[in-house]
């Protein structure tokens, strides 16, 4: 079982679609695959239509007085579920502070439900809080969105240095470009900077496009509606990219 | 409160249009689609998924070539995957995956073959709440030639609305629930099958006060039976255990030929009596070359791992071997004579028993005859077997274990006429002390076997690792055949315990029992 967390410290950089869309394409490739909406704003379960609610809420789940497997709720869509968000969870980070290793909880949560699915995508809120550190503590891939912008390249920076110093060797950080505007000069120009300077950021490019905000008003992932297009191939390439990498 | 139930059938006159109409009543629904698909079931010969309580589909649409395994009890799909290509005929061939984790231990060696073909209309119905997201999944089977079949599939979060719907169904719209498997039943019953048709198992009905000639007639029937239908799959080598079926068939037969006697006319034997030698010496060599590749993944996983590689000529070689034996015995099953003799065996069997026999013991009734035979038999296995010291040569166990045979097939011939609970536990004995035998005499003949590959190997290009390699195997067998001539005196111990004896004696000598009484 991989561990995926869609994650920056930044807000508004397409986490939520990211991990929506590549949960997508990961079940239609027969991999057995559950969101965690671990964001209280609960954007991963609007787009499945699952009510954001977790029975308890955050105190509860993090205690582990239900199995995370009772909380799971199936999506309109094969091999795919999801284990809600709820408004508590922006209190996570106070309920783990309470708890005896809290960096470790979420790892413990998780653990047994290695058998049922083949991969688990963590739909991150933005910050770096105690959250975020049980989010790098459970998680093998940190999957990081970035937007061709200065100051995404600064939260770049920062999160490396963050990684480095706490010594998450465990955790592989993988930045992709979010939200790229191809009319943009200076997008292209970052791109191409930033390219250079990281080499470990991907080749896809998940462009700013307006069947990706759709998503909202359809409800659902961007695959489940558009089957053509610049969009949804990059969404295929990202997800190659991740797990076929032998393939690029 | 009315029992959840996950499978339905509509009545006749309730076309799925109506259905639907009735159901939008009630509740909102959307199609998600609606095609024409074709399904086929798959199982072995022997039925080892049904038997394990799985059922295997293969649906193929325009869109779609998916497997599907599923429950047989519950109706639950434990594993739903594509298939690309072809129908594999071995769990070893199939995708990783959930379905062939699943019928990987029950299917083992034996392949998966098509049992019926069904065209249908296959409807994918999401029932929805009030944010259209789907709480409930109906498939609808709409088939031309049986009723259309509803099956509920329960969303994992969305328990409440599976029992709503399956309320609905049963008590508002008076559908009728019914069984996962009635579909499967429905289309081998068009065909004039059933489930669980063949089993290698001997299940004969006699009763005790039949007439022994006409008994021992039913009996070989029965092998006759088991012969004919593992023959053509035996000719074609579907699977190993066709051949290994047809042969216990034979094996069976001369074991009735020479331990019941007296009951059919000696004369008319004969013939017949040699025509199954003959049939068990012509298909032995497939047989044992058949074992070597099945034993062979254990084979190279009793060697170390910087072995186990080296043996892969091993395999090479047995194959080419057994594709050979293979094409010899096909070629003497399609000979005139073994037809012509079978026919012979077959005419004889089907021949009224005359009313005035010849045979010393046709007369006697068939439960007076099994009792004296197994007997006999069984305390023929005792004395032979306290005749065995820790010095006795490997030939003593190797009669021993023909014995044991004898007495395993006699005792599973007359079955029916012992009490089914005390005749298992006898059984059950006999089989642990058995095993021990049989463990002793394969590593024997599987050392000699591996040390006379070797020999033939030598003749072509094989490298020394694979020598090496075979070495080790053979010191490993040899490790396990001492292991089971040391464990002999143990199990035997075991086996003549009082209270296991004292089965036998009520089974079999029940007189012997009141005297000592």
């Amino acid at each position: 079982m991989k561990i995926i967390a869609s994650y920056n410290i930044k807000g508004g950089v397409g986490k939520t679609s990211t991990a929506v869309n590549l949960a997508y394409i990961a079940a239609q490739n027969n991999m057995r695959t559950l969101v965690w909406d671990l964001d209280p704003q609960g954007a991963s379960s609007y787009y499945f239509r699952i009510k954001p609610k977790v029975k308890g809420g955050s105190k509860k789940l993090i205690a582990g007085a239900h199995e995370l497997d009772d909380l799971i709720k199936a999506t309109d869509f094969e091999n795919l579920d999801l284990l809600p968000a709820d408004f508590s969870f922006r209190n996570l980070d106070l309920v783990l502070d309470a708890r005896k290793n809290p960096t470790q909880r979420l790892k413990k949560l998780l653990a047994p439900l290695s058998k049922e699915y083949d991969v688990i995508i963590l739909d991150c809120p933005p910050n770096i809080s105690l959250l975020s550190e049980a989010i790098f503590a459970a998680s093998d891939i940190l999957l990081s969105p970035i937007i061709p912008t200065t100051l995404s390249l600064r939260t770049l920076e920062q999160l490396k240095k963050y990684l480095k110093d706490n010594q998450l060797k465990h955790l592989q950080l993988i930045p992709f470009f979010s939200m790229a505007d191809k009319r943009k000069k200076m997008h292209q120009e970052i791109m191409q900077n930033l390219s250079k300077e990281h080499p470990e950021i991907l080749k896809s490019v998940i462009p700013y496009a307006s069947d990706i905000e759709r998503m909202g008003w359809e409800r659902k992932p961007l695959g489940a509606y558009s089957h053509k297009g610049r969009s949804i191939e990059a969404y295929q390439s990202l997800w190659q990219e991740i797990f076929q990498p032998s393939n690029n | 409160m009315t029992a959840i139930r996950h499978h339905f059938e509509l009545a006749e006159n309730l076309s799925v249009t109506k259905f639907l109409k009735k159901l939008g009543k009630h509740l909102d629904f959307e199609i998600a689609s609606q095609q024409y698909s074709i399904k086929t079931f798959y199982d072995s010969f022997d039925w080892r998924l049904y038997n394990a309580d799985m059922m295997c589909e293969f649906r193929q649409s325009k869109a779609s070539r998916e497997l599907a395994l599923i429950d047989k009890n519950t109706g639950k799909q434990l594993a739903v995957e594509p298939l690309q290509g072809d129908m594999p005929r071995f769990s070893g061939q199939f995708p990783q995956g959930l379905f062939k984790q699943g019928i990987a231990s029950a299917l083992e060696m034996r392949a998966l073959l098509p049992l019926s073909q069904l065209p249908y209309q296959h409807y994918r119905i999401n029932i929805l709440n009030k944010d259209r997201k789907t709480v409930l999944r109906l498939q609808i089977e709409e088939h031309k030639l049986l009723t259309t079949h509803i099956s509920l599939h329960e969303l994992k979060g969305y328990a409440k609305a599976a029992e709503k719907v399956s309320t609905l169904l049963q008590n508002k719209l008076n559908i009728k629930a019914t069984k996962p498997s009635r579909i499967l039943h429905k289309s081998l019953k068009r065909q004039g099958r059933k489930t669980q048709d063949y089993s290698s198992k001997l299940a004969i009905q006699l009763s005790p006060d039949m007439p022994a000639d006409q008994a021992c007639k039913l009996i070989y029937c029965q092998l006759l039976t088991a012969i004919q239908v593992n023959e053509a799959s035996t000719i074609a080598d579907i699977d190993s255990e066709f051949l290994h079926d047809f042969r216990v068939a034979i094996r069976r037969t001369r074991a009735g030929l020479s331990q019941i006697k007296n009951t059919l006319p000696a004369r008319d034997l004969a013939k017949h009596t040699r025509f199954f030698a003959w049939l068990g010496q012509i298909t032995g060599t497939t047989r044992d070359l058949d074992v070597y590749l099945l034993s062979y993944q254990d084979y190279q996983a009793a060697l170390p791992k910087s072995l186990q590689a080296d043996l892969a000529p091993l395999y090479a070689f047995l194959k080419q071997k057994q594709v050979l034996a293979q094409q010899a015995l096909v070629a003497k099953l399609e000979q005139p004579e073994y037809r012509k003799q079978l026919k012979a065996w077959e005419h004889f069997l089907q021949q009224d028993c005359p009313k005035k026999a010849t045979a010393s013991h046709a007369k006697l009734s068939i439960k007076t005859l099994a009792d004296q035979r197994i007997w006999k038999v069984y305390t023929r296995l005792l004395h032979e077997a306290n005749a065995i010291q820790a010095s006795s040569p490997a030939e003593a166990l190797h009669d021993l274990r023909k014995t044991c045979k004898k007495l395993r097939y006699l005792m599973e011939f007359f079955q029916s006429l012992y009490p089914a609970q005390e005749f298992k536990a006898g059984l059950k004995a006999l089989k642990g002390f058995q095993a021990v035998l049989g463990d002793f005499q394969d590593y024997e003949i599987q050392e000699i076997s591996l040390k006379q590959f070797s020999e033939e190997m030598r003749a072509s290009d094989t490298h020394t690792n694979t020598f090496l390699a075979m070495g080790v195997l053979v010191q490993h067998l040899d490790a396990l055949r001492c292991a089971a001539r040391n464990d002999f005196a143990a199990q035997f111990k075991n086996f003549k315990e009082p209270h296991k004896r004292k089965i036998f004696q009520h089974l079999f000598a029940p007189k012997a029992v009141e005297k000592n009484a």
